[in-house]
This record gives structure tokens, sequence and C-alpha cells, in this order.
């Protein structure tokens, strides 16, 4: 499927700028935010965390690609991708991770090696 | 980006708090509470078991909670409801199932009432913890029946009163005292007994 097309339009669930969420979200399915998310994240698709977007959480997915700031431990199954001018502070556990210039990042890198 | 509009997809759920400024759909599940300035839709299908204070709330799916909408609510035909709602316009379809409260009138009231009830939510927990506790208080009443049964026979009971002082120390000892004891109420209270201490 269309993975390589950077998962914002399979996104079947969208946080808006405004919204903030204070708890835990669990799917089967993409999710894209663009406000605050501070708890937990557990998805079976995609995590994408917009630019302006800030998530404090540990966070499950199969891929994550952060371009806003992110807070937390992140696993993913298949790949974590930090954006230019994304902020991450936490572990990062995943096979394969791409970090872009201009990206920061503070924290483990685990790639199972 | 659609413009402005939050979607929580068919197969996501969220417990917690939802909080907002925009308009919001739910699709799947929200567990908790949700607070918008805008409009909550809630679609076939999804279910949203939460306190919602919302401007206009849209229901075709499931809602269990109590409602408060600053401008309207609205109930279409598919819609399942239960809470109490309050809004100065309220609007079910033919086919809507609801059960609750409905007042159109004083709505600060109501939200008011919605956040002390969200303040009560620990006291819930609570009494979860205490659920557990009467099976305990029963057992020791069949065991005080049976110590009637066998009232005569003193020693036993002393031997009873006895065991739970040293029980950590004679945890092996004190387990021929109870069969005696309940011998004639077909030994349930022993059993019982016997597990407890080897808890401990």
């Amino acid at each position: 499927m269309a993975k390589e097309k950077d998962t914002k339009p399979m996104a079947n669930t969208v946080i808006g700028s405004s919204i903030v969420i204070d708890g835990e979200i669990t799917g089967e399915e993409s999710l894209t935010i663009l406000g605050t998310v501070k708890g937990k994240i557990s998805v079976a698709q995609n995590l994408v965390v917009e630019s302006g977007a800030t998530v404090e959480a540990d966070v499950e997915a199969q891929t994550v690609t952060v371009s806003g700031r992110l807070t937390g431990n992140v696993v993913a199954r298949e790949r974590i991708e930090l954006k230019p001018e994304s902020k991450m502070v936490g572990d990062a556990k995943s096979p394969r991770i791409v970090i872009a210039d201009g990206a920061g990042f503070k924290g483990n890198v685990d790639m199972d090696v | 980006m659609a413009d402005k509009e939050t979607v929580i997809g068919a197969d996501t759920r969220i417990s917690g708090e939802v909080r907002g400024d925009e308009d919001l759909v739910v699709r799947g599940r929200i567990d908790g509470r949700v607070q918008l300035t805008q409009n909550l839709t809630v679609e076939k299908g999804a279910t949203v078991q939460a306190d919602v204070d919302v401007r206009q709330l849209v229901v075709s799916g499931t809602v269990v909670g109590a409602i408060v909408a600053s401008e309207s609510v609205k109930l279409m035909s598919t819609a399942r409801v239960v809470g109490d709602l309050a809004s100065p316009r309220v609007m079910m379809e033919a086919g809507a199932a609801y059960r609750g409260r409905v007042d159109m009138g004083d709505i600060a009231a109501a939200r008011a009432a919605v956040s002390s009830r969200v303040a009560q939510r620990p006291a819930a927990s609570e009494k979860a913890a205490i659920r557990p506790a009467p099976p305990r208080m029963a057992m020791p009443g069949k065991v005080v029946v049976a110590g009637k049964a066998a009232a005569p026979v003193a020693p036993t009971t002393a031997a009873r009163s006895t065991a739970p002082a040293v029980a950590g120390a004679a945890a092996p000892a004190s387990p021929p005292a109870f069969p005696r004891v309940a011998g004639a109420m077909g030994g349930m209270a022993p059993a019982w007994a016997k597990k407890k201490i080897r808890r401990r």
C-alpha cells in the first residue's frame, strides 16, 4: 500500500491542533496528532506527530514519524523517523531509525543489534 | 489538514480526558470526559462513555454519561443515550433511544453537577476496593457457627484462638486443629482456613 506516502492520507484518527488529550489512546489504525496528548499511545499502524504537536507519552506503533515535539519512550515495530525541526526526548527502540539533519534528540537508541 | 477537525477513527479508543476548541467527530470510542468549546458528533457505531460538555452535540451512536451542551443536542434515529441531559435546545428523532432527565433550563447548574460528579469519581474506586470484603466477613461467620455446634468442646476453641497468634511460625501445626472444630459442618470452613493461613 501507499506506506511511503507519509501515512497522512491513511490516518483514520486525527487529533486536531487545539485538542488536549489526557489519558490513553489505543487503536488498530493510524493516528495523526496536531494537538497535545499526554499519557500513553498504542496504535497498530502509524503514528504521525505533526509540527506544532506536543506528545508526552510512551508510544508503541508500527512506524512513528515526528515533526513536532515528543517526550517519552518510543517503540516502533518498523521505523522511527525524526524530521527536521522535530524534538524528541526519550528512548527510541526500532529496527530502523532515521534522524534528519536539524532534528533534536536526547535519549537512548536501541536498534536491536 | 481537513480544516480543524478532529476524528477518532472507528478502531481507536481513548480513555481519559479530551479537551479542545474545535469540532470532534467520534467513530470509535472515548471513555472518560469530553470538554469542547465546539461541537461533538458521535457517529453511528461509536461509543462515548463519558461526561460530555460541548456546544452542540449530535448523536447517531451511543453515549453514556452526563451531557451538557451550551447550544443544542440532537439525537438521531440510531442514537442510544443514557444519562442526564442539559441544553437549551433538545431534538430527538423518531427511533432515538434515551433514558435520563432532560433539563432545558439552568445549564450552569447542570455543568456544576457534572464537575462535582467528576470530583466524586475516586469514591467509586474506593467502593471497588471495599467490595472484596464481604466474602471475608461471611467466612468467619461460618466458623463461628461451627464453633457453636461444637460448643462443648472447649479445648478446640482455645486451640483455635491461639492458632492465629502463632500462625506465622506454627502454620504446619495449626491445620489439624481446624478439621476437629468444623468436622460436623462438612469441612468447608477448614479448607478456607487452611488456604488463608498458607497465604500468610
